[in-house]
């Protein structure tokens, strides 16, 4: 990554993995999951999958207790965010968040 | 079953379907592996659908006075995420700990539904009972995915492998019975009484299990569960039924209609049936699963389906279930009465 947190492709995604059977992420919640990859970090398979999940209308609800993952993608000043069920994700970006105790 | 077992994304597949430099029998094939990864993504939610239809058309008989235990399985993810994973054979008698664990378990709450509430497995017709172990790597998770129960190990710093909670098995199971019986939905209120259900049912399998009553439960869901740096950090549970706002819960969650807003997650909402039946049932006292639980089982189970009930029908329908059940038995009413308002509703 380079000094402003962008890739050499000059674009960031944040990741955040969230609900579950603990209720990562929620209001009040002590616990979280979150990490960052430049979008130089991913394949053209994933960067093409990371477009279509961010192109989606409606994403389906998770099955109980399944994550979440809210995704943000930046290239310079256009973010676009989605938050997806974990089937959904790419391995390498549901690899990227760690979670922490807050 | 799971999304995410395509090794090649859809959209690729999509496009070498179209390439021309590709022969007609390869772009075929490409254009028929894209089509099945559309309907497997559409077979979770068309899973719910076909529940709710089955239902509809055959409406599952009544149970026998002592229901069988059925058949549990469990199978090995080997730390990978295909499910269900490689079959454990004999689980009860295996050498992996978890795999014992979730078999014996997974009985037990059998029995307990066959016995406390005269249920025959999560569709009340015996269906198998399905667990796939060791998802993952240090997975922090354990879910429902319409079919069958999983499980993580946890990443042994903020919590254990998730099998080392009945309620956390008793949790997951009952979202099973949830989807075959009232089959709620899984966002805003209906999201958080579908969540509230399984820490209902959980704690009560729990309660059952160490032979406690109201007074000797401690009301926590995910005790067994949690890691040295979260219980050292004075963290006991994910959730406290008694008290859903307390500091000790990993998840803090709402005690109040008035706080509840559209879009919260479920596992947040949860907070407020949750306190309604705990206090429910300590004005109550005695066994949970005996009174109380059945007024529960019979809101969750005695009625058509109601994928986007709203929490104060469903209050409603306890009063109603338990005047059914128990009619005349003010105690009971009294009880329901006390939970519901403690909550606003």
């Amino acid at each position: 990554m380079t000094d402003d947190g962008e890739g050499a492709s000059g674009g960031r995604i944040d990741v955040e993995r969230i609900g579950g059977l603990a209720g990562f992420g929620g209001p009040g919640a002590r616990i979280r999951s979150r990490g960052t990859l430049p979008l130089s970090a991913l394949s053209r398979a994933d960067r093409a999958t990371l477009d279509r999940l961010l192109g989606q209308a409606g994403p389906a609800p998770p099955m109980p207790d399944e994550f979440l993952y809210r995704i943000t993608r930046q290239v310079g000043a256009r973010v676009l965010s989605v938050e997806v069920a974990e089937s959904e994700v790419p391995a390498v970006l549901r690899a990227c968040v760690r979670d922490e105790l807050l | 079953m799971c999304g995410h077992c395509f090794i090649v994304p859809r959209d690729v597949l999509e496009r070498l379907s179209r390439n021309d430099s590709l022969s007609a029998t390869v772009r075929k094939g490409m254009a028929r592996t894209a089509k099945l990864d559309i309907e497997l993504r559409r077979l979770r939610a068309q899973n719910h659908r076909l529940t709710r239809l089955g239902m509809r058309l055959a409406p599952v008989p009544a149970p026998a006075a002592a229901p069988p235990v059925p058949q549990v399985l469990v199978a090995d993810c080997q730390h990978g995420t295909t499910l269900p994973g490689v079959p454990v054979p004999a689980p009860g008698k295996s050498s992996d700990a978890t795999a014992r664990t979730v078999f014996d378990e997974t009985t037990a709450l059998a029995r307990f539904y066959a016995k406390a509430f005269g249920r025959n497995s999560i569709d009340g017709a015996g269906m198998t009972l399905a667990s796939s172990i060791h998802y993952g790597v240090d997975y922090n998770n354990a879910f429902w995915n319409g079919v069958q129960m999983t499980y993580g190990d946890g990443d042994g710093r903020i919590f254990l492998d998730f099998s080392r909670g009945n309620d956390v098995i008793g949790h997951e199971i009952t979202h099973g019975v949830t989807q075959h019986t009232i089959q709620l939905g899984y966002t805003n209120e209906a999201g958080g009484l579908n969540e509230s259900l399984s820490d209902v049912f959980g704690s009560m399998f729990r309660q059952w299990q160490a032979g406690q009553d109201v007074t000797g439960a401690d009301w926590l869901i995910g005790k067994d569960i949690m890691g040295p740096e979260a219980t050292a950090r004075g963290f006991t549970c994910l959730r406290d039924m008694a008290d859903p706002a307390a500091g000790h819960c990993l998840a803090p969650q709402i005690t109040h209609i008035s706080q509840f807003k559209k879009g919260m997650d479920p596992h947040h909402s949860s907070g407020v049936p949750n306190l309604a039946f705990t206090t429910a049932a300590k004005a109550l006292g005695g066994k949970s699963w005996e009174r109380l639980g059945q007024v529960w089982y019979r809101a969750m189970t005695g009625y058509r389906p109601s994928p986007n009930m709203k929490m104060a029908a469903f209050a409603e329908r306890t009063r109603k279930a338990g005047a059914t059940l128990y009619p005349g038995d003010a105690a009971v009413a009294g009880a329901l009465d006390q939970g519901w308002r403690k909550v606003g509703l």
